[in-house]
């Protein structure tokens, strides 16, 4: 099965849900900055999404672009092995979705896909954000 | 036990300009947060006699225990102060993100005092104080001074501001937050008075509960519970979610409630050219929501205005589409676009504001009111722009239309049957009291002026009570408000509690900050706050006889559907007498000893003027 989502900007209501449910597993709390998914406002026209595409990412460059190997396919989900990262932020420059960040402790930081069921996904309730062939 | 509320909140001197943190005392833990926080902080700390835009006001925004949770259709933020408009106190909301952003700043929110030399934007970061000059915003709009805001601290920052209405104290000025408003009451001119022009708030440290998993499971709960009766085709939230609050208009015009004309009429032919699917049919239309929710209700518009440009605004919401719609008998969509965004610019109430050009329309027209050089004339653009733009700038009459229309009738109008469309001052929202029974009382004794936030609105309008009668109003009207009262503890939208069993607000208490209370103890302290509330406006000097009705709402309601309907004055005393005795006042509508000890507030009994 191909990993990644079905984004549909035009079906967005930007209540966040989405970045407030993911930061909430990663850190047991709402952090909304450091959500691996982005929905940012672009008023009056629609918000842009940012998050890792997966299989829709043509190249997958930030693999390559890693000095240290960080970052690999695993189980077919990009990862990055937050111990081996140096924090120097290729990554960040080379995503061409923008949805790579560096975190307080400079390391870089990505969505993983909740390992293969992303609760983003089921917090979308206007169906912006699907599971890709799901 | 680490829970949702940072039990701290901020105090900014504006005066000095400075700032301390200060640890919330367990007794005002328990009034919760939001409206409960505001209320006990003003009544304990501030005179009612004061003049509110005078430095001895408090200007106090909170958030609740829910504020940047899970929890959906927690959005909101809550101002507590005295109130210019009405000389109440004041309790008003928004929306939108701000609400999210405050609590994610570890605080549970800020009391600002005193009055600033000069004027300034506030940062809070983290809760961090810093004072900004806002000499380059003075005078504009609330849209230019976010974006002035943004570019000075970032994008991200969420932010309240005013326009020139809130600084020049105009008494029905709002405060705006990103198309969102803190509308009724006049909290911008208190904002104004104290020279602030605008608060940005950025925070990075979130929020948890005390109780996780429970929380996770009720908010799984609740979603499901939202999107079913969202799916459902006649519920009214449900509609909201499809078109916007604007809806039910259809509706309530068939039922005869349509405020039209300065509440002459109680339909409007028009209706259907600026409802809700008129605006979805004819505009660019998406659905925005505030922060978690569900339902997103609010809708965003695009539109050329008549100059040919390019527009956009996100609303008009049901109560503008009368006020500055049917009650104006104003059936053009973009000329109601335009006059949304010209108060949103001048950053005023568009209800207040509305309510006050209508009359001054109706004035015009019987020859008592004029203004050199702008007509006054129901539907006209020119009239309905020009009159908005002079209250904002106090300019010729708008300088008298700005300090309300209560006000405004009395100076001009002395010999009047009271047909300015305000209870203590506050215009009406968008309901007949005349039509609708429980509205009637619930209007009348507000503690904030003509407030339809805690009015039996979706029974009566849907008919599952008889609108028409006065049986069982008083208990009924009672009851909403110390459960609405309740609820804006935790700041909920009011959405949510027309469907909620209101079981889950003390479950969701529990989980978020680890507080039990059972819902009985909840609602009484719903009651408790609506008690001391009463007690502030007592000490400012109001009595029964500021508890009433305009005597437009004791005429014939004209128009098709809802001929003859009328409330006569010996049948709304009735109510009020049986309205004061459920709550265990005196006939005058003073809380008795024995209630006052029962709520457990005996304390306050001093405030009452003798």
């Amino acid at each position: 099965m191909a990993i990644g989502f079905e984004i549909d900007p035009q079906k967005c209501t930007e209540c966040e849900r989405c970045m407030a449910v993911c930061s909430l597993l990663k850190f047991q709390k709402v952090l909304i900055r450091q959500a691996s998914i982005s929905v940012e406002r672009n008023w009056p026209e629609i918000p842009v999404i940012r998050v890792c595409r997966f299989d829709d990412c043509e190249g997958q460059p930030c693999i390559t672009a890693c000095p240290v190997a960080a970052i690999s396919k695993q189980d077919g989900i990009v990862r990055i092995n937050r111990e081996a990262c140096i924090g120097c932020g290729l990554c960040v420059q080379v995503c061409p979705e923008q949805a790579i960040w560096m975190d307080g402790e400079n390391n870089a930081y990505k969505c993983d896909f909740c390992g293969g069921d992303p609760a983003c996904v089921k917090e979308c309730v206007t169906g912006a954000l699907s599971l890709k062939g799901g | 036990m680490p829970g949702s509320m940072y039990d701290k909140i901020l105090r900014i001197d504006c005066g000095r300009q400075s700032a301390e943190s200060w640890d919330v005392p367990e007794e005002l833990r328990e009034y919760i947060g939001g409206m409960g926080y505001g209320t006990k902080i003003l009544v304990d700390e501030v005179s009612p006699s004061i003049d509110p835009l005078s430095s001895d006001n408090k200007f106090i925004l909170t958030v609740g225990p829910l504020t940047g949770t899970m929890a959906p259709m927690h959005p909101h933020s809550c101002i507590v102060t005295k109130s210019p408009l009405t000389g109440t106190i004041l309790n008003c909301y928004s929306g939108g993100f701000l609400g999210a952003e405050i609590k994610f700043s570890g605080i549970d929110g800020i009391v600002l005092e005193g009055r600033s030399p000069d004027w300034v934007i506030i940062l809070i970061e983290d809760g961090k104080v810093s004072f900004h000059n806002a000499e380059l915003v003075r005078g504009k709009g609330t849209g230019e001074t976010e974006r002035y805001m943004k570019n000075l601290f970032g994008g991200d920052v969420r932010v309240i501001s005013i326009g020139p209405a809130g600084e020049k104290e105009v008494a029905m000025a709002g405060v705006f937050s990103e198309t969102r408003t803190f509308g009724r009451g006049g909290a911008g001119a208190v904002l104004g008075s104290k020279r602030v022009k605008g608060i940005a708030f950025r925070g990075t440290r979130g929020v948890e509960t005390a109780r996780p998993e429970e929380f996770q499971r009720l908010v799984e709960e609740d979603m499901r519970h939202i999107q079913s009766f969202c799916a459902e085709e006649y519920n009214l939230v449900g509609s909201f979610s499809r078109v916007g609050t604007g809806s039910g208009m259809g509706l309530i015009n068939s039922r005869g409630a349509l405020a039209t004309r300065n509440h002459k009429f109680g339909s409007f032919d028009g209706y259907e050219k600026i409802d809700g699917f008129a605006y979805s049919e004819k505009f660019y239309t998406r659905a925005i929501s505030c922060y978690g929710c569900p339902v997103h209700c609010g809708m965003l518009h695009k539109f050329r205005k008549y100059d040919q440009s390019d527009s956009w605004l996100r609303g008009p919401e049901y109560e503008t589409m009368f006020s500055l719609g049917s009650d104006l008998l104003n059936d053009d969509p973009i000329l109601l676009a335009e006059a949304h965004l010209l108060c949103e610019e001048y950053g005023m109430d568009t209800l207040t504001t509305g309510i006050t050009l209508a009359w001054a329309f109706e004035m015009a027209e019987r020859g008592i009111l004029r203004e050199p050089g702008l007509e006054l004339k129901f539907g006209n653009r020119d009239s309905i722009l020009g009159l908005i733009r002079q209250i904002g700038e106090r300019e010729g009459i708008g300088d008298l239309l700005a300090r309300g229309p209560g006000v405004a009738e009395q100076e001009i109008d002395t010999g009047g049957s009271g047909s300015a469309m305000q209870i203590k001052n506050s215009g009406f929202a968008a309901w007949m009291p005349r039509r609708m029974k429980g509205v009637a009382l619930a209007f009348a004794t507000s503690n904030r002026g003509a407030c339809h936030k805690r009015a039996p609105i979706g029974a009566e309008i849907m008919g599952q009570i008889d609108m028409d009668t006065i049986e069982g109003k008083a208990v009924l009207v009672k009851e909403i408000q110390d459960k609405v009262n309740a609820v804006f503890t935790l700041i909920t939208c009011r959405f949510h509690e027309f469907d909620a069993d209101p079981e889950i607000y003390p479950r969701y208490l529990a989980a978020a900050t680890g507080q039990t209370i059972n819902l009985k103890e909840f609602l009484r302290l719903g009651e408790r706050i609506w008690n001391l509330e009463k007690l502030f406006n007592l000490g400012a000097g109001f009595t029964r006889a500021d508890d009433r009705l305009p005597g437009r709402c004791y005429e014939p309601i004209k128009g098709e559907s809802s001929e003859g309907a009328v409330m006569k004055p010996e049948q709304f005393e009735t109510m009020l007498d049986e309205y004061y005795e459920a709550r265990g006042w005196t006939k005058d509508g003073v809380p008795t000893p024995e209630k006052l000890k029962e709520l457990g507030i005996e304390g306050y009994a001093g405030l009452v003027r003798r």
